[in-house]
């Protein structure tokens, strides 16, 4: 198991390489010069080469990426053209707030969606089943900044049970730190929870035909039991598939989450990071999130083997 | 003492295509201690009825009627609760398919200690204990470690012990095995029904064996009832029915079993077989259920259905031909 991990992180090492070399290489694929717009409107063709070797754009491309690269093995993501400050600095200051907010999105949506998906399984083709999977249908549809505004409209706005927008950090309490993230988790986590709820519903409809559950009812085990223990971690392995890779989903939606929300998280500074055209720090969070996404899918393929012991790598 | 007695079983399915009466009017009883075989060809309604006893038909679409007398309590009155009280604790069910009826992400001991958590109220440790207990009772070696294990890791007939391990953890009155040798190799099965009966003298449960296979119904069974169509056509004492069999299907079926080394010895006749196939149940059936495949088969037959009659000692056969009393060996 623990060389299987190890064997693991190994392999993702080219992975990352590949996706370092794409991320990279958006500097020279996007429209426009980087020099130019950090030199300004006012700037000379003297100022805009001036940065331009400052910055060593004007070397060869190889030698830029393999100094890059250089400087990333060392924990150096660059400067950030518009701020000056250290990219990790930057992302530092940023990540608490968006890994709150994917972090409470996933367990709401875990704990919502999971028993849906359940319930309608067992339900099946009763109203609850068509109400919940209608639910889904409803979730689906509608784009996150739609949700997030209604949500702050009636929420916030009108009866003003909850903040309309803003992050507090966990350190203050734990309740100012969760009353922030439930309007916007409740938002992003829309589309992820109709996606589980109905891949949840059609493993467990699955697991539900077979002969073990038919032994698990001749035990005399209750209803819960049965759908809970018996069935569901039978299904758990297209489950948490999807949980994962809909962990790529939050990552997207994060960005919109948090500026209809007004949260100061990697979302936001993606945002700002693009329309400055402040390449560094794009690559940092492009980098991260992918690192993230990785490490992901590593966590998803050992949970198969804590769910189901014919699994073993 | 009877310990469960059916009346009138009637367990019917709506299809799309109209009513499947899968058990059609069935009744029987089962003393204490009493081993009774269900035998009939495939869609008899031989494991719908061991089904129904359990309560275990999807309702919707199922439907079961009649009753079902349990230690004088009627199973379909009871309450979902008490009916699961009743499943796994006094009465339960052994499975034809060792294979997919444990399930393959528990370990085996968990599997085991549930039914004795659930209606024992023992602890972890006590019903892990007990666990280990009946595992060495079935015959599986190193059951220390077995309870860890999970069903994947053992094989057929491991599978089928640990199957009885659980349906007998909680001494339960009634076992109903449906077809539970019908997947093993041959070695196995005689190991298998060996170590049923041997459990159900140590623990004085009644069973209900369900099987089309009459080789082990000669061997451990003590009554026979014959079904056909979702009803019972006739059932006798074993020995008695294995003698004289008086209904056209039950001698048709004995008829169909090869007898060992019959080409040695220079007998081979061609097996019997019963022409024809089981009527649709979802058409009403009038006359003699069996009358379509019936080489005897008459007017009568077609017309009036034949009730159970007395053919012999504790001997019933539905059929209007069938001699009374024929043969008094």
């Amino acid at each position: 198991m623990l060389s299987y991990i190890l064997r693991r992180m190994v392999a993702t090492l080219p992975v990352m390489a590949i996706v370092a070399l794409f991320v990279f290489s958006l500097l020279y694929i996007a429209p426009g010069d980087p020099a130019v717009v950090i030199a300004g409107d006012q700037a000379s063709p003297e100022d805009v080469e001036r940065i331009r070797q400052s910055l060593g754009l004007d070397r060869p491309f190889l030698i830029q990426f393999g100094s890059w690269v250089w400087r990333i093995l060392h924990g150096d993501l660059g400067t950030s053209i518009f701020t000056n400050l250290p990219v990790s600095t930057m992302i530092g200051q940023r990540l608490g707030p968006t890994l709150s907010l994917m972090i409470v999105t996933l367990l709401l949506t875990i704990v919502v969606a999971v028993p849906l998906g359940v319930v309608a399984a067992w339900k099946a083709g009763s109203f609850i089943d068509r109400a919940i999977m209608g639910f889904a249908v409803f979730g689906f549809s509608l784009p996150v900044f739609v949700v997030g505004y209604m949500l702050a409209y009636i929420f916030a706005l009108e009866l003003e049970w909850l903040p309309v927008q803003g992050y507090t950090p966990m350190t203050e309490g734990l309740w100012p730190w969760l009353e922030n993230l439930i309007l916007p988790a409740i938002a992003l986590g829309c589309v992820y929870i109709a996606l589980v709820a109905r891949i949840t519903r059609a493993a467990m409809l699955e697991v539900l035909q077979q002969d073990y559950i038919r032994t698990a009812k001749a035990k005399g085990l209750g209803q819960g039991g049965i759908l809970f223990i018996h069935a569901l971690k039978n299904a758990a392995v297209p489950i948490v598939t999807v949980i994962g890779i809909g962990i790529a989903l939050l990552i997207g939606g994060a960005v919109v989450t948090e500026s209809v929300f007004a949260i100061p998280g990697l979302g936001r500074l993606t945002i700002d990071a693009i329309l400055r055209r402040d390449y560094p720090v794009i690559q940092g969070i492009v980098l991260l999130f992918s690192f993230v996404y990785v490490l992901v899918n590593l966590m998803i393929d050992i949970t198969y083997t804590l769910v189901d012991p014919r699994i073993r790598y | 003492m009877a310990l469960l007695e059916v009346e009138n079983l009637q367990t019917h399915f709506r299809t799309p295509s109209g009513i499947n009466r899968a058990v059609d009017g069935v009744s029987f009883h089962v003393n204490e201690g009493e081993t009774l075989a269900i035998v009939g060809e495939s869609g008899c309604g031989k494991s719908v009825t061991s089904m129904s006893l359990m309560r275990l038909i999807p309702e919707p679409p199922g439907r079961i009627a009649g009753s079902i007398r349990f230690a004088g309590k009627d199973l379909l009155k009871l309450s979902d609760r008490e009916m699961r009280a009743i499943r796994g604790n006094d009465i339960s069910m052994i499975f034809q398919e060792p294979m997919t009826s444990l399930n393959p992400v528990l370990t085996v001991g968990r599997q085991i200690r549930e039914t004795l958590m659930i209606h024992q109220g023992l602890d972890k440790q006590a019903a892990e204990a007990h666990a280990i207990e009946m595992l060495t009772l079935v015959g599986i070696p190193e059951p220390k470690r077995r309870v860890r294990e999970f069903p994947h890791q053992l094989s057929g007939g491991m599978r089928q012990r640990v199957m009885i391990a659980i349906a007998l953890a909680c001494s339960p009155k009634l076992l109903i095995a449906d077809e539970p040798t019908t997947a093993l190799d041959v070695t196995i099965q005689a190991q298998i029904l060996k170590l049923m009966l041997d459990l159900k003298r140590r623990v004085g449960a009644a069973i209900i064996l369900i099987t089309h296979d009459l080789g082990v119904v000669a061997e451990i069974a003590e009554r026979v009832m014959v079904m056909y169509a979702g009803r019972k056509v006739e059932e006798a004492p074993v020995a008695e029915l294995f003698r004289s069999p008086r209904h056209p299907y039950t001698q048709g079926l004995l008829g169909a079993v090869p007898k060992l080394g019959s080409s040695l010895a220079g007998t081979t006749t061609r097996l019997a077989e019963i022409p024809g196939q089981v009527p649709d149940l979802r058409k009403p059936i009038t006359g003699c259920v069996f009358a379509g495949r019936c080489a005897l088969a008459t007017d009568l037959c077609r017309q009036y259905a034949p009730g159970l009659e007395e053919k012999g000692p504790r001997h019933v056969a539905a059929c209007h031909y069938a001699a009374k009393g024929a043969v008094a060996a």
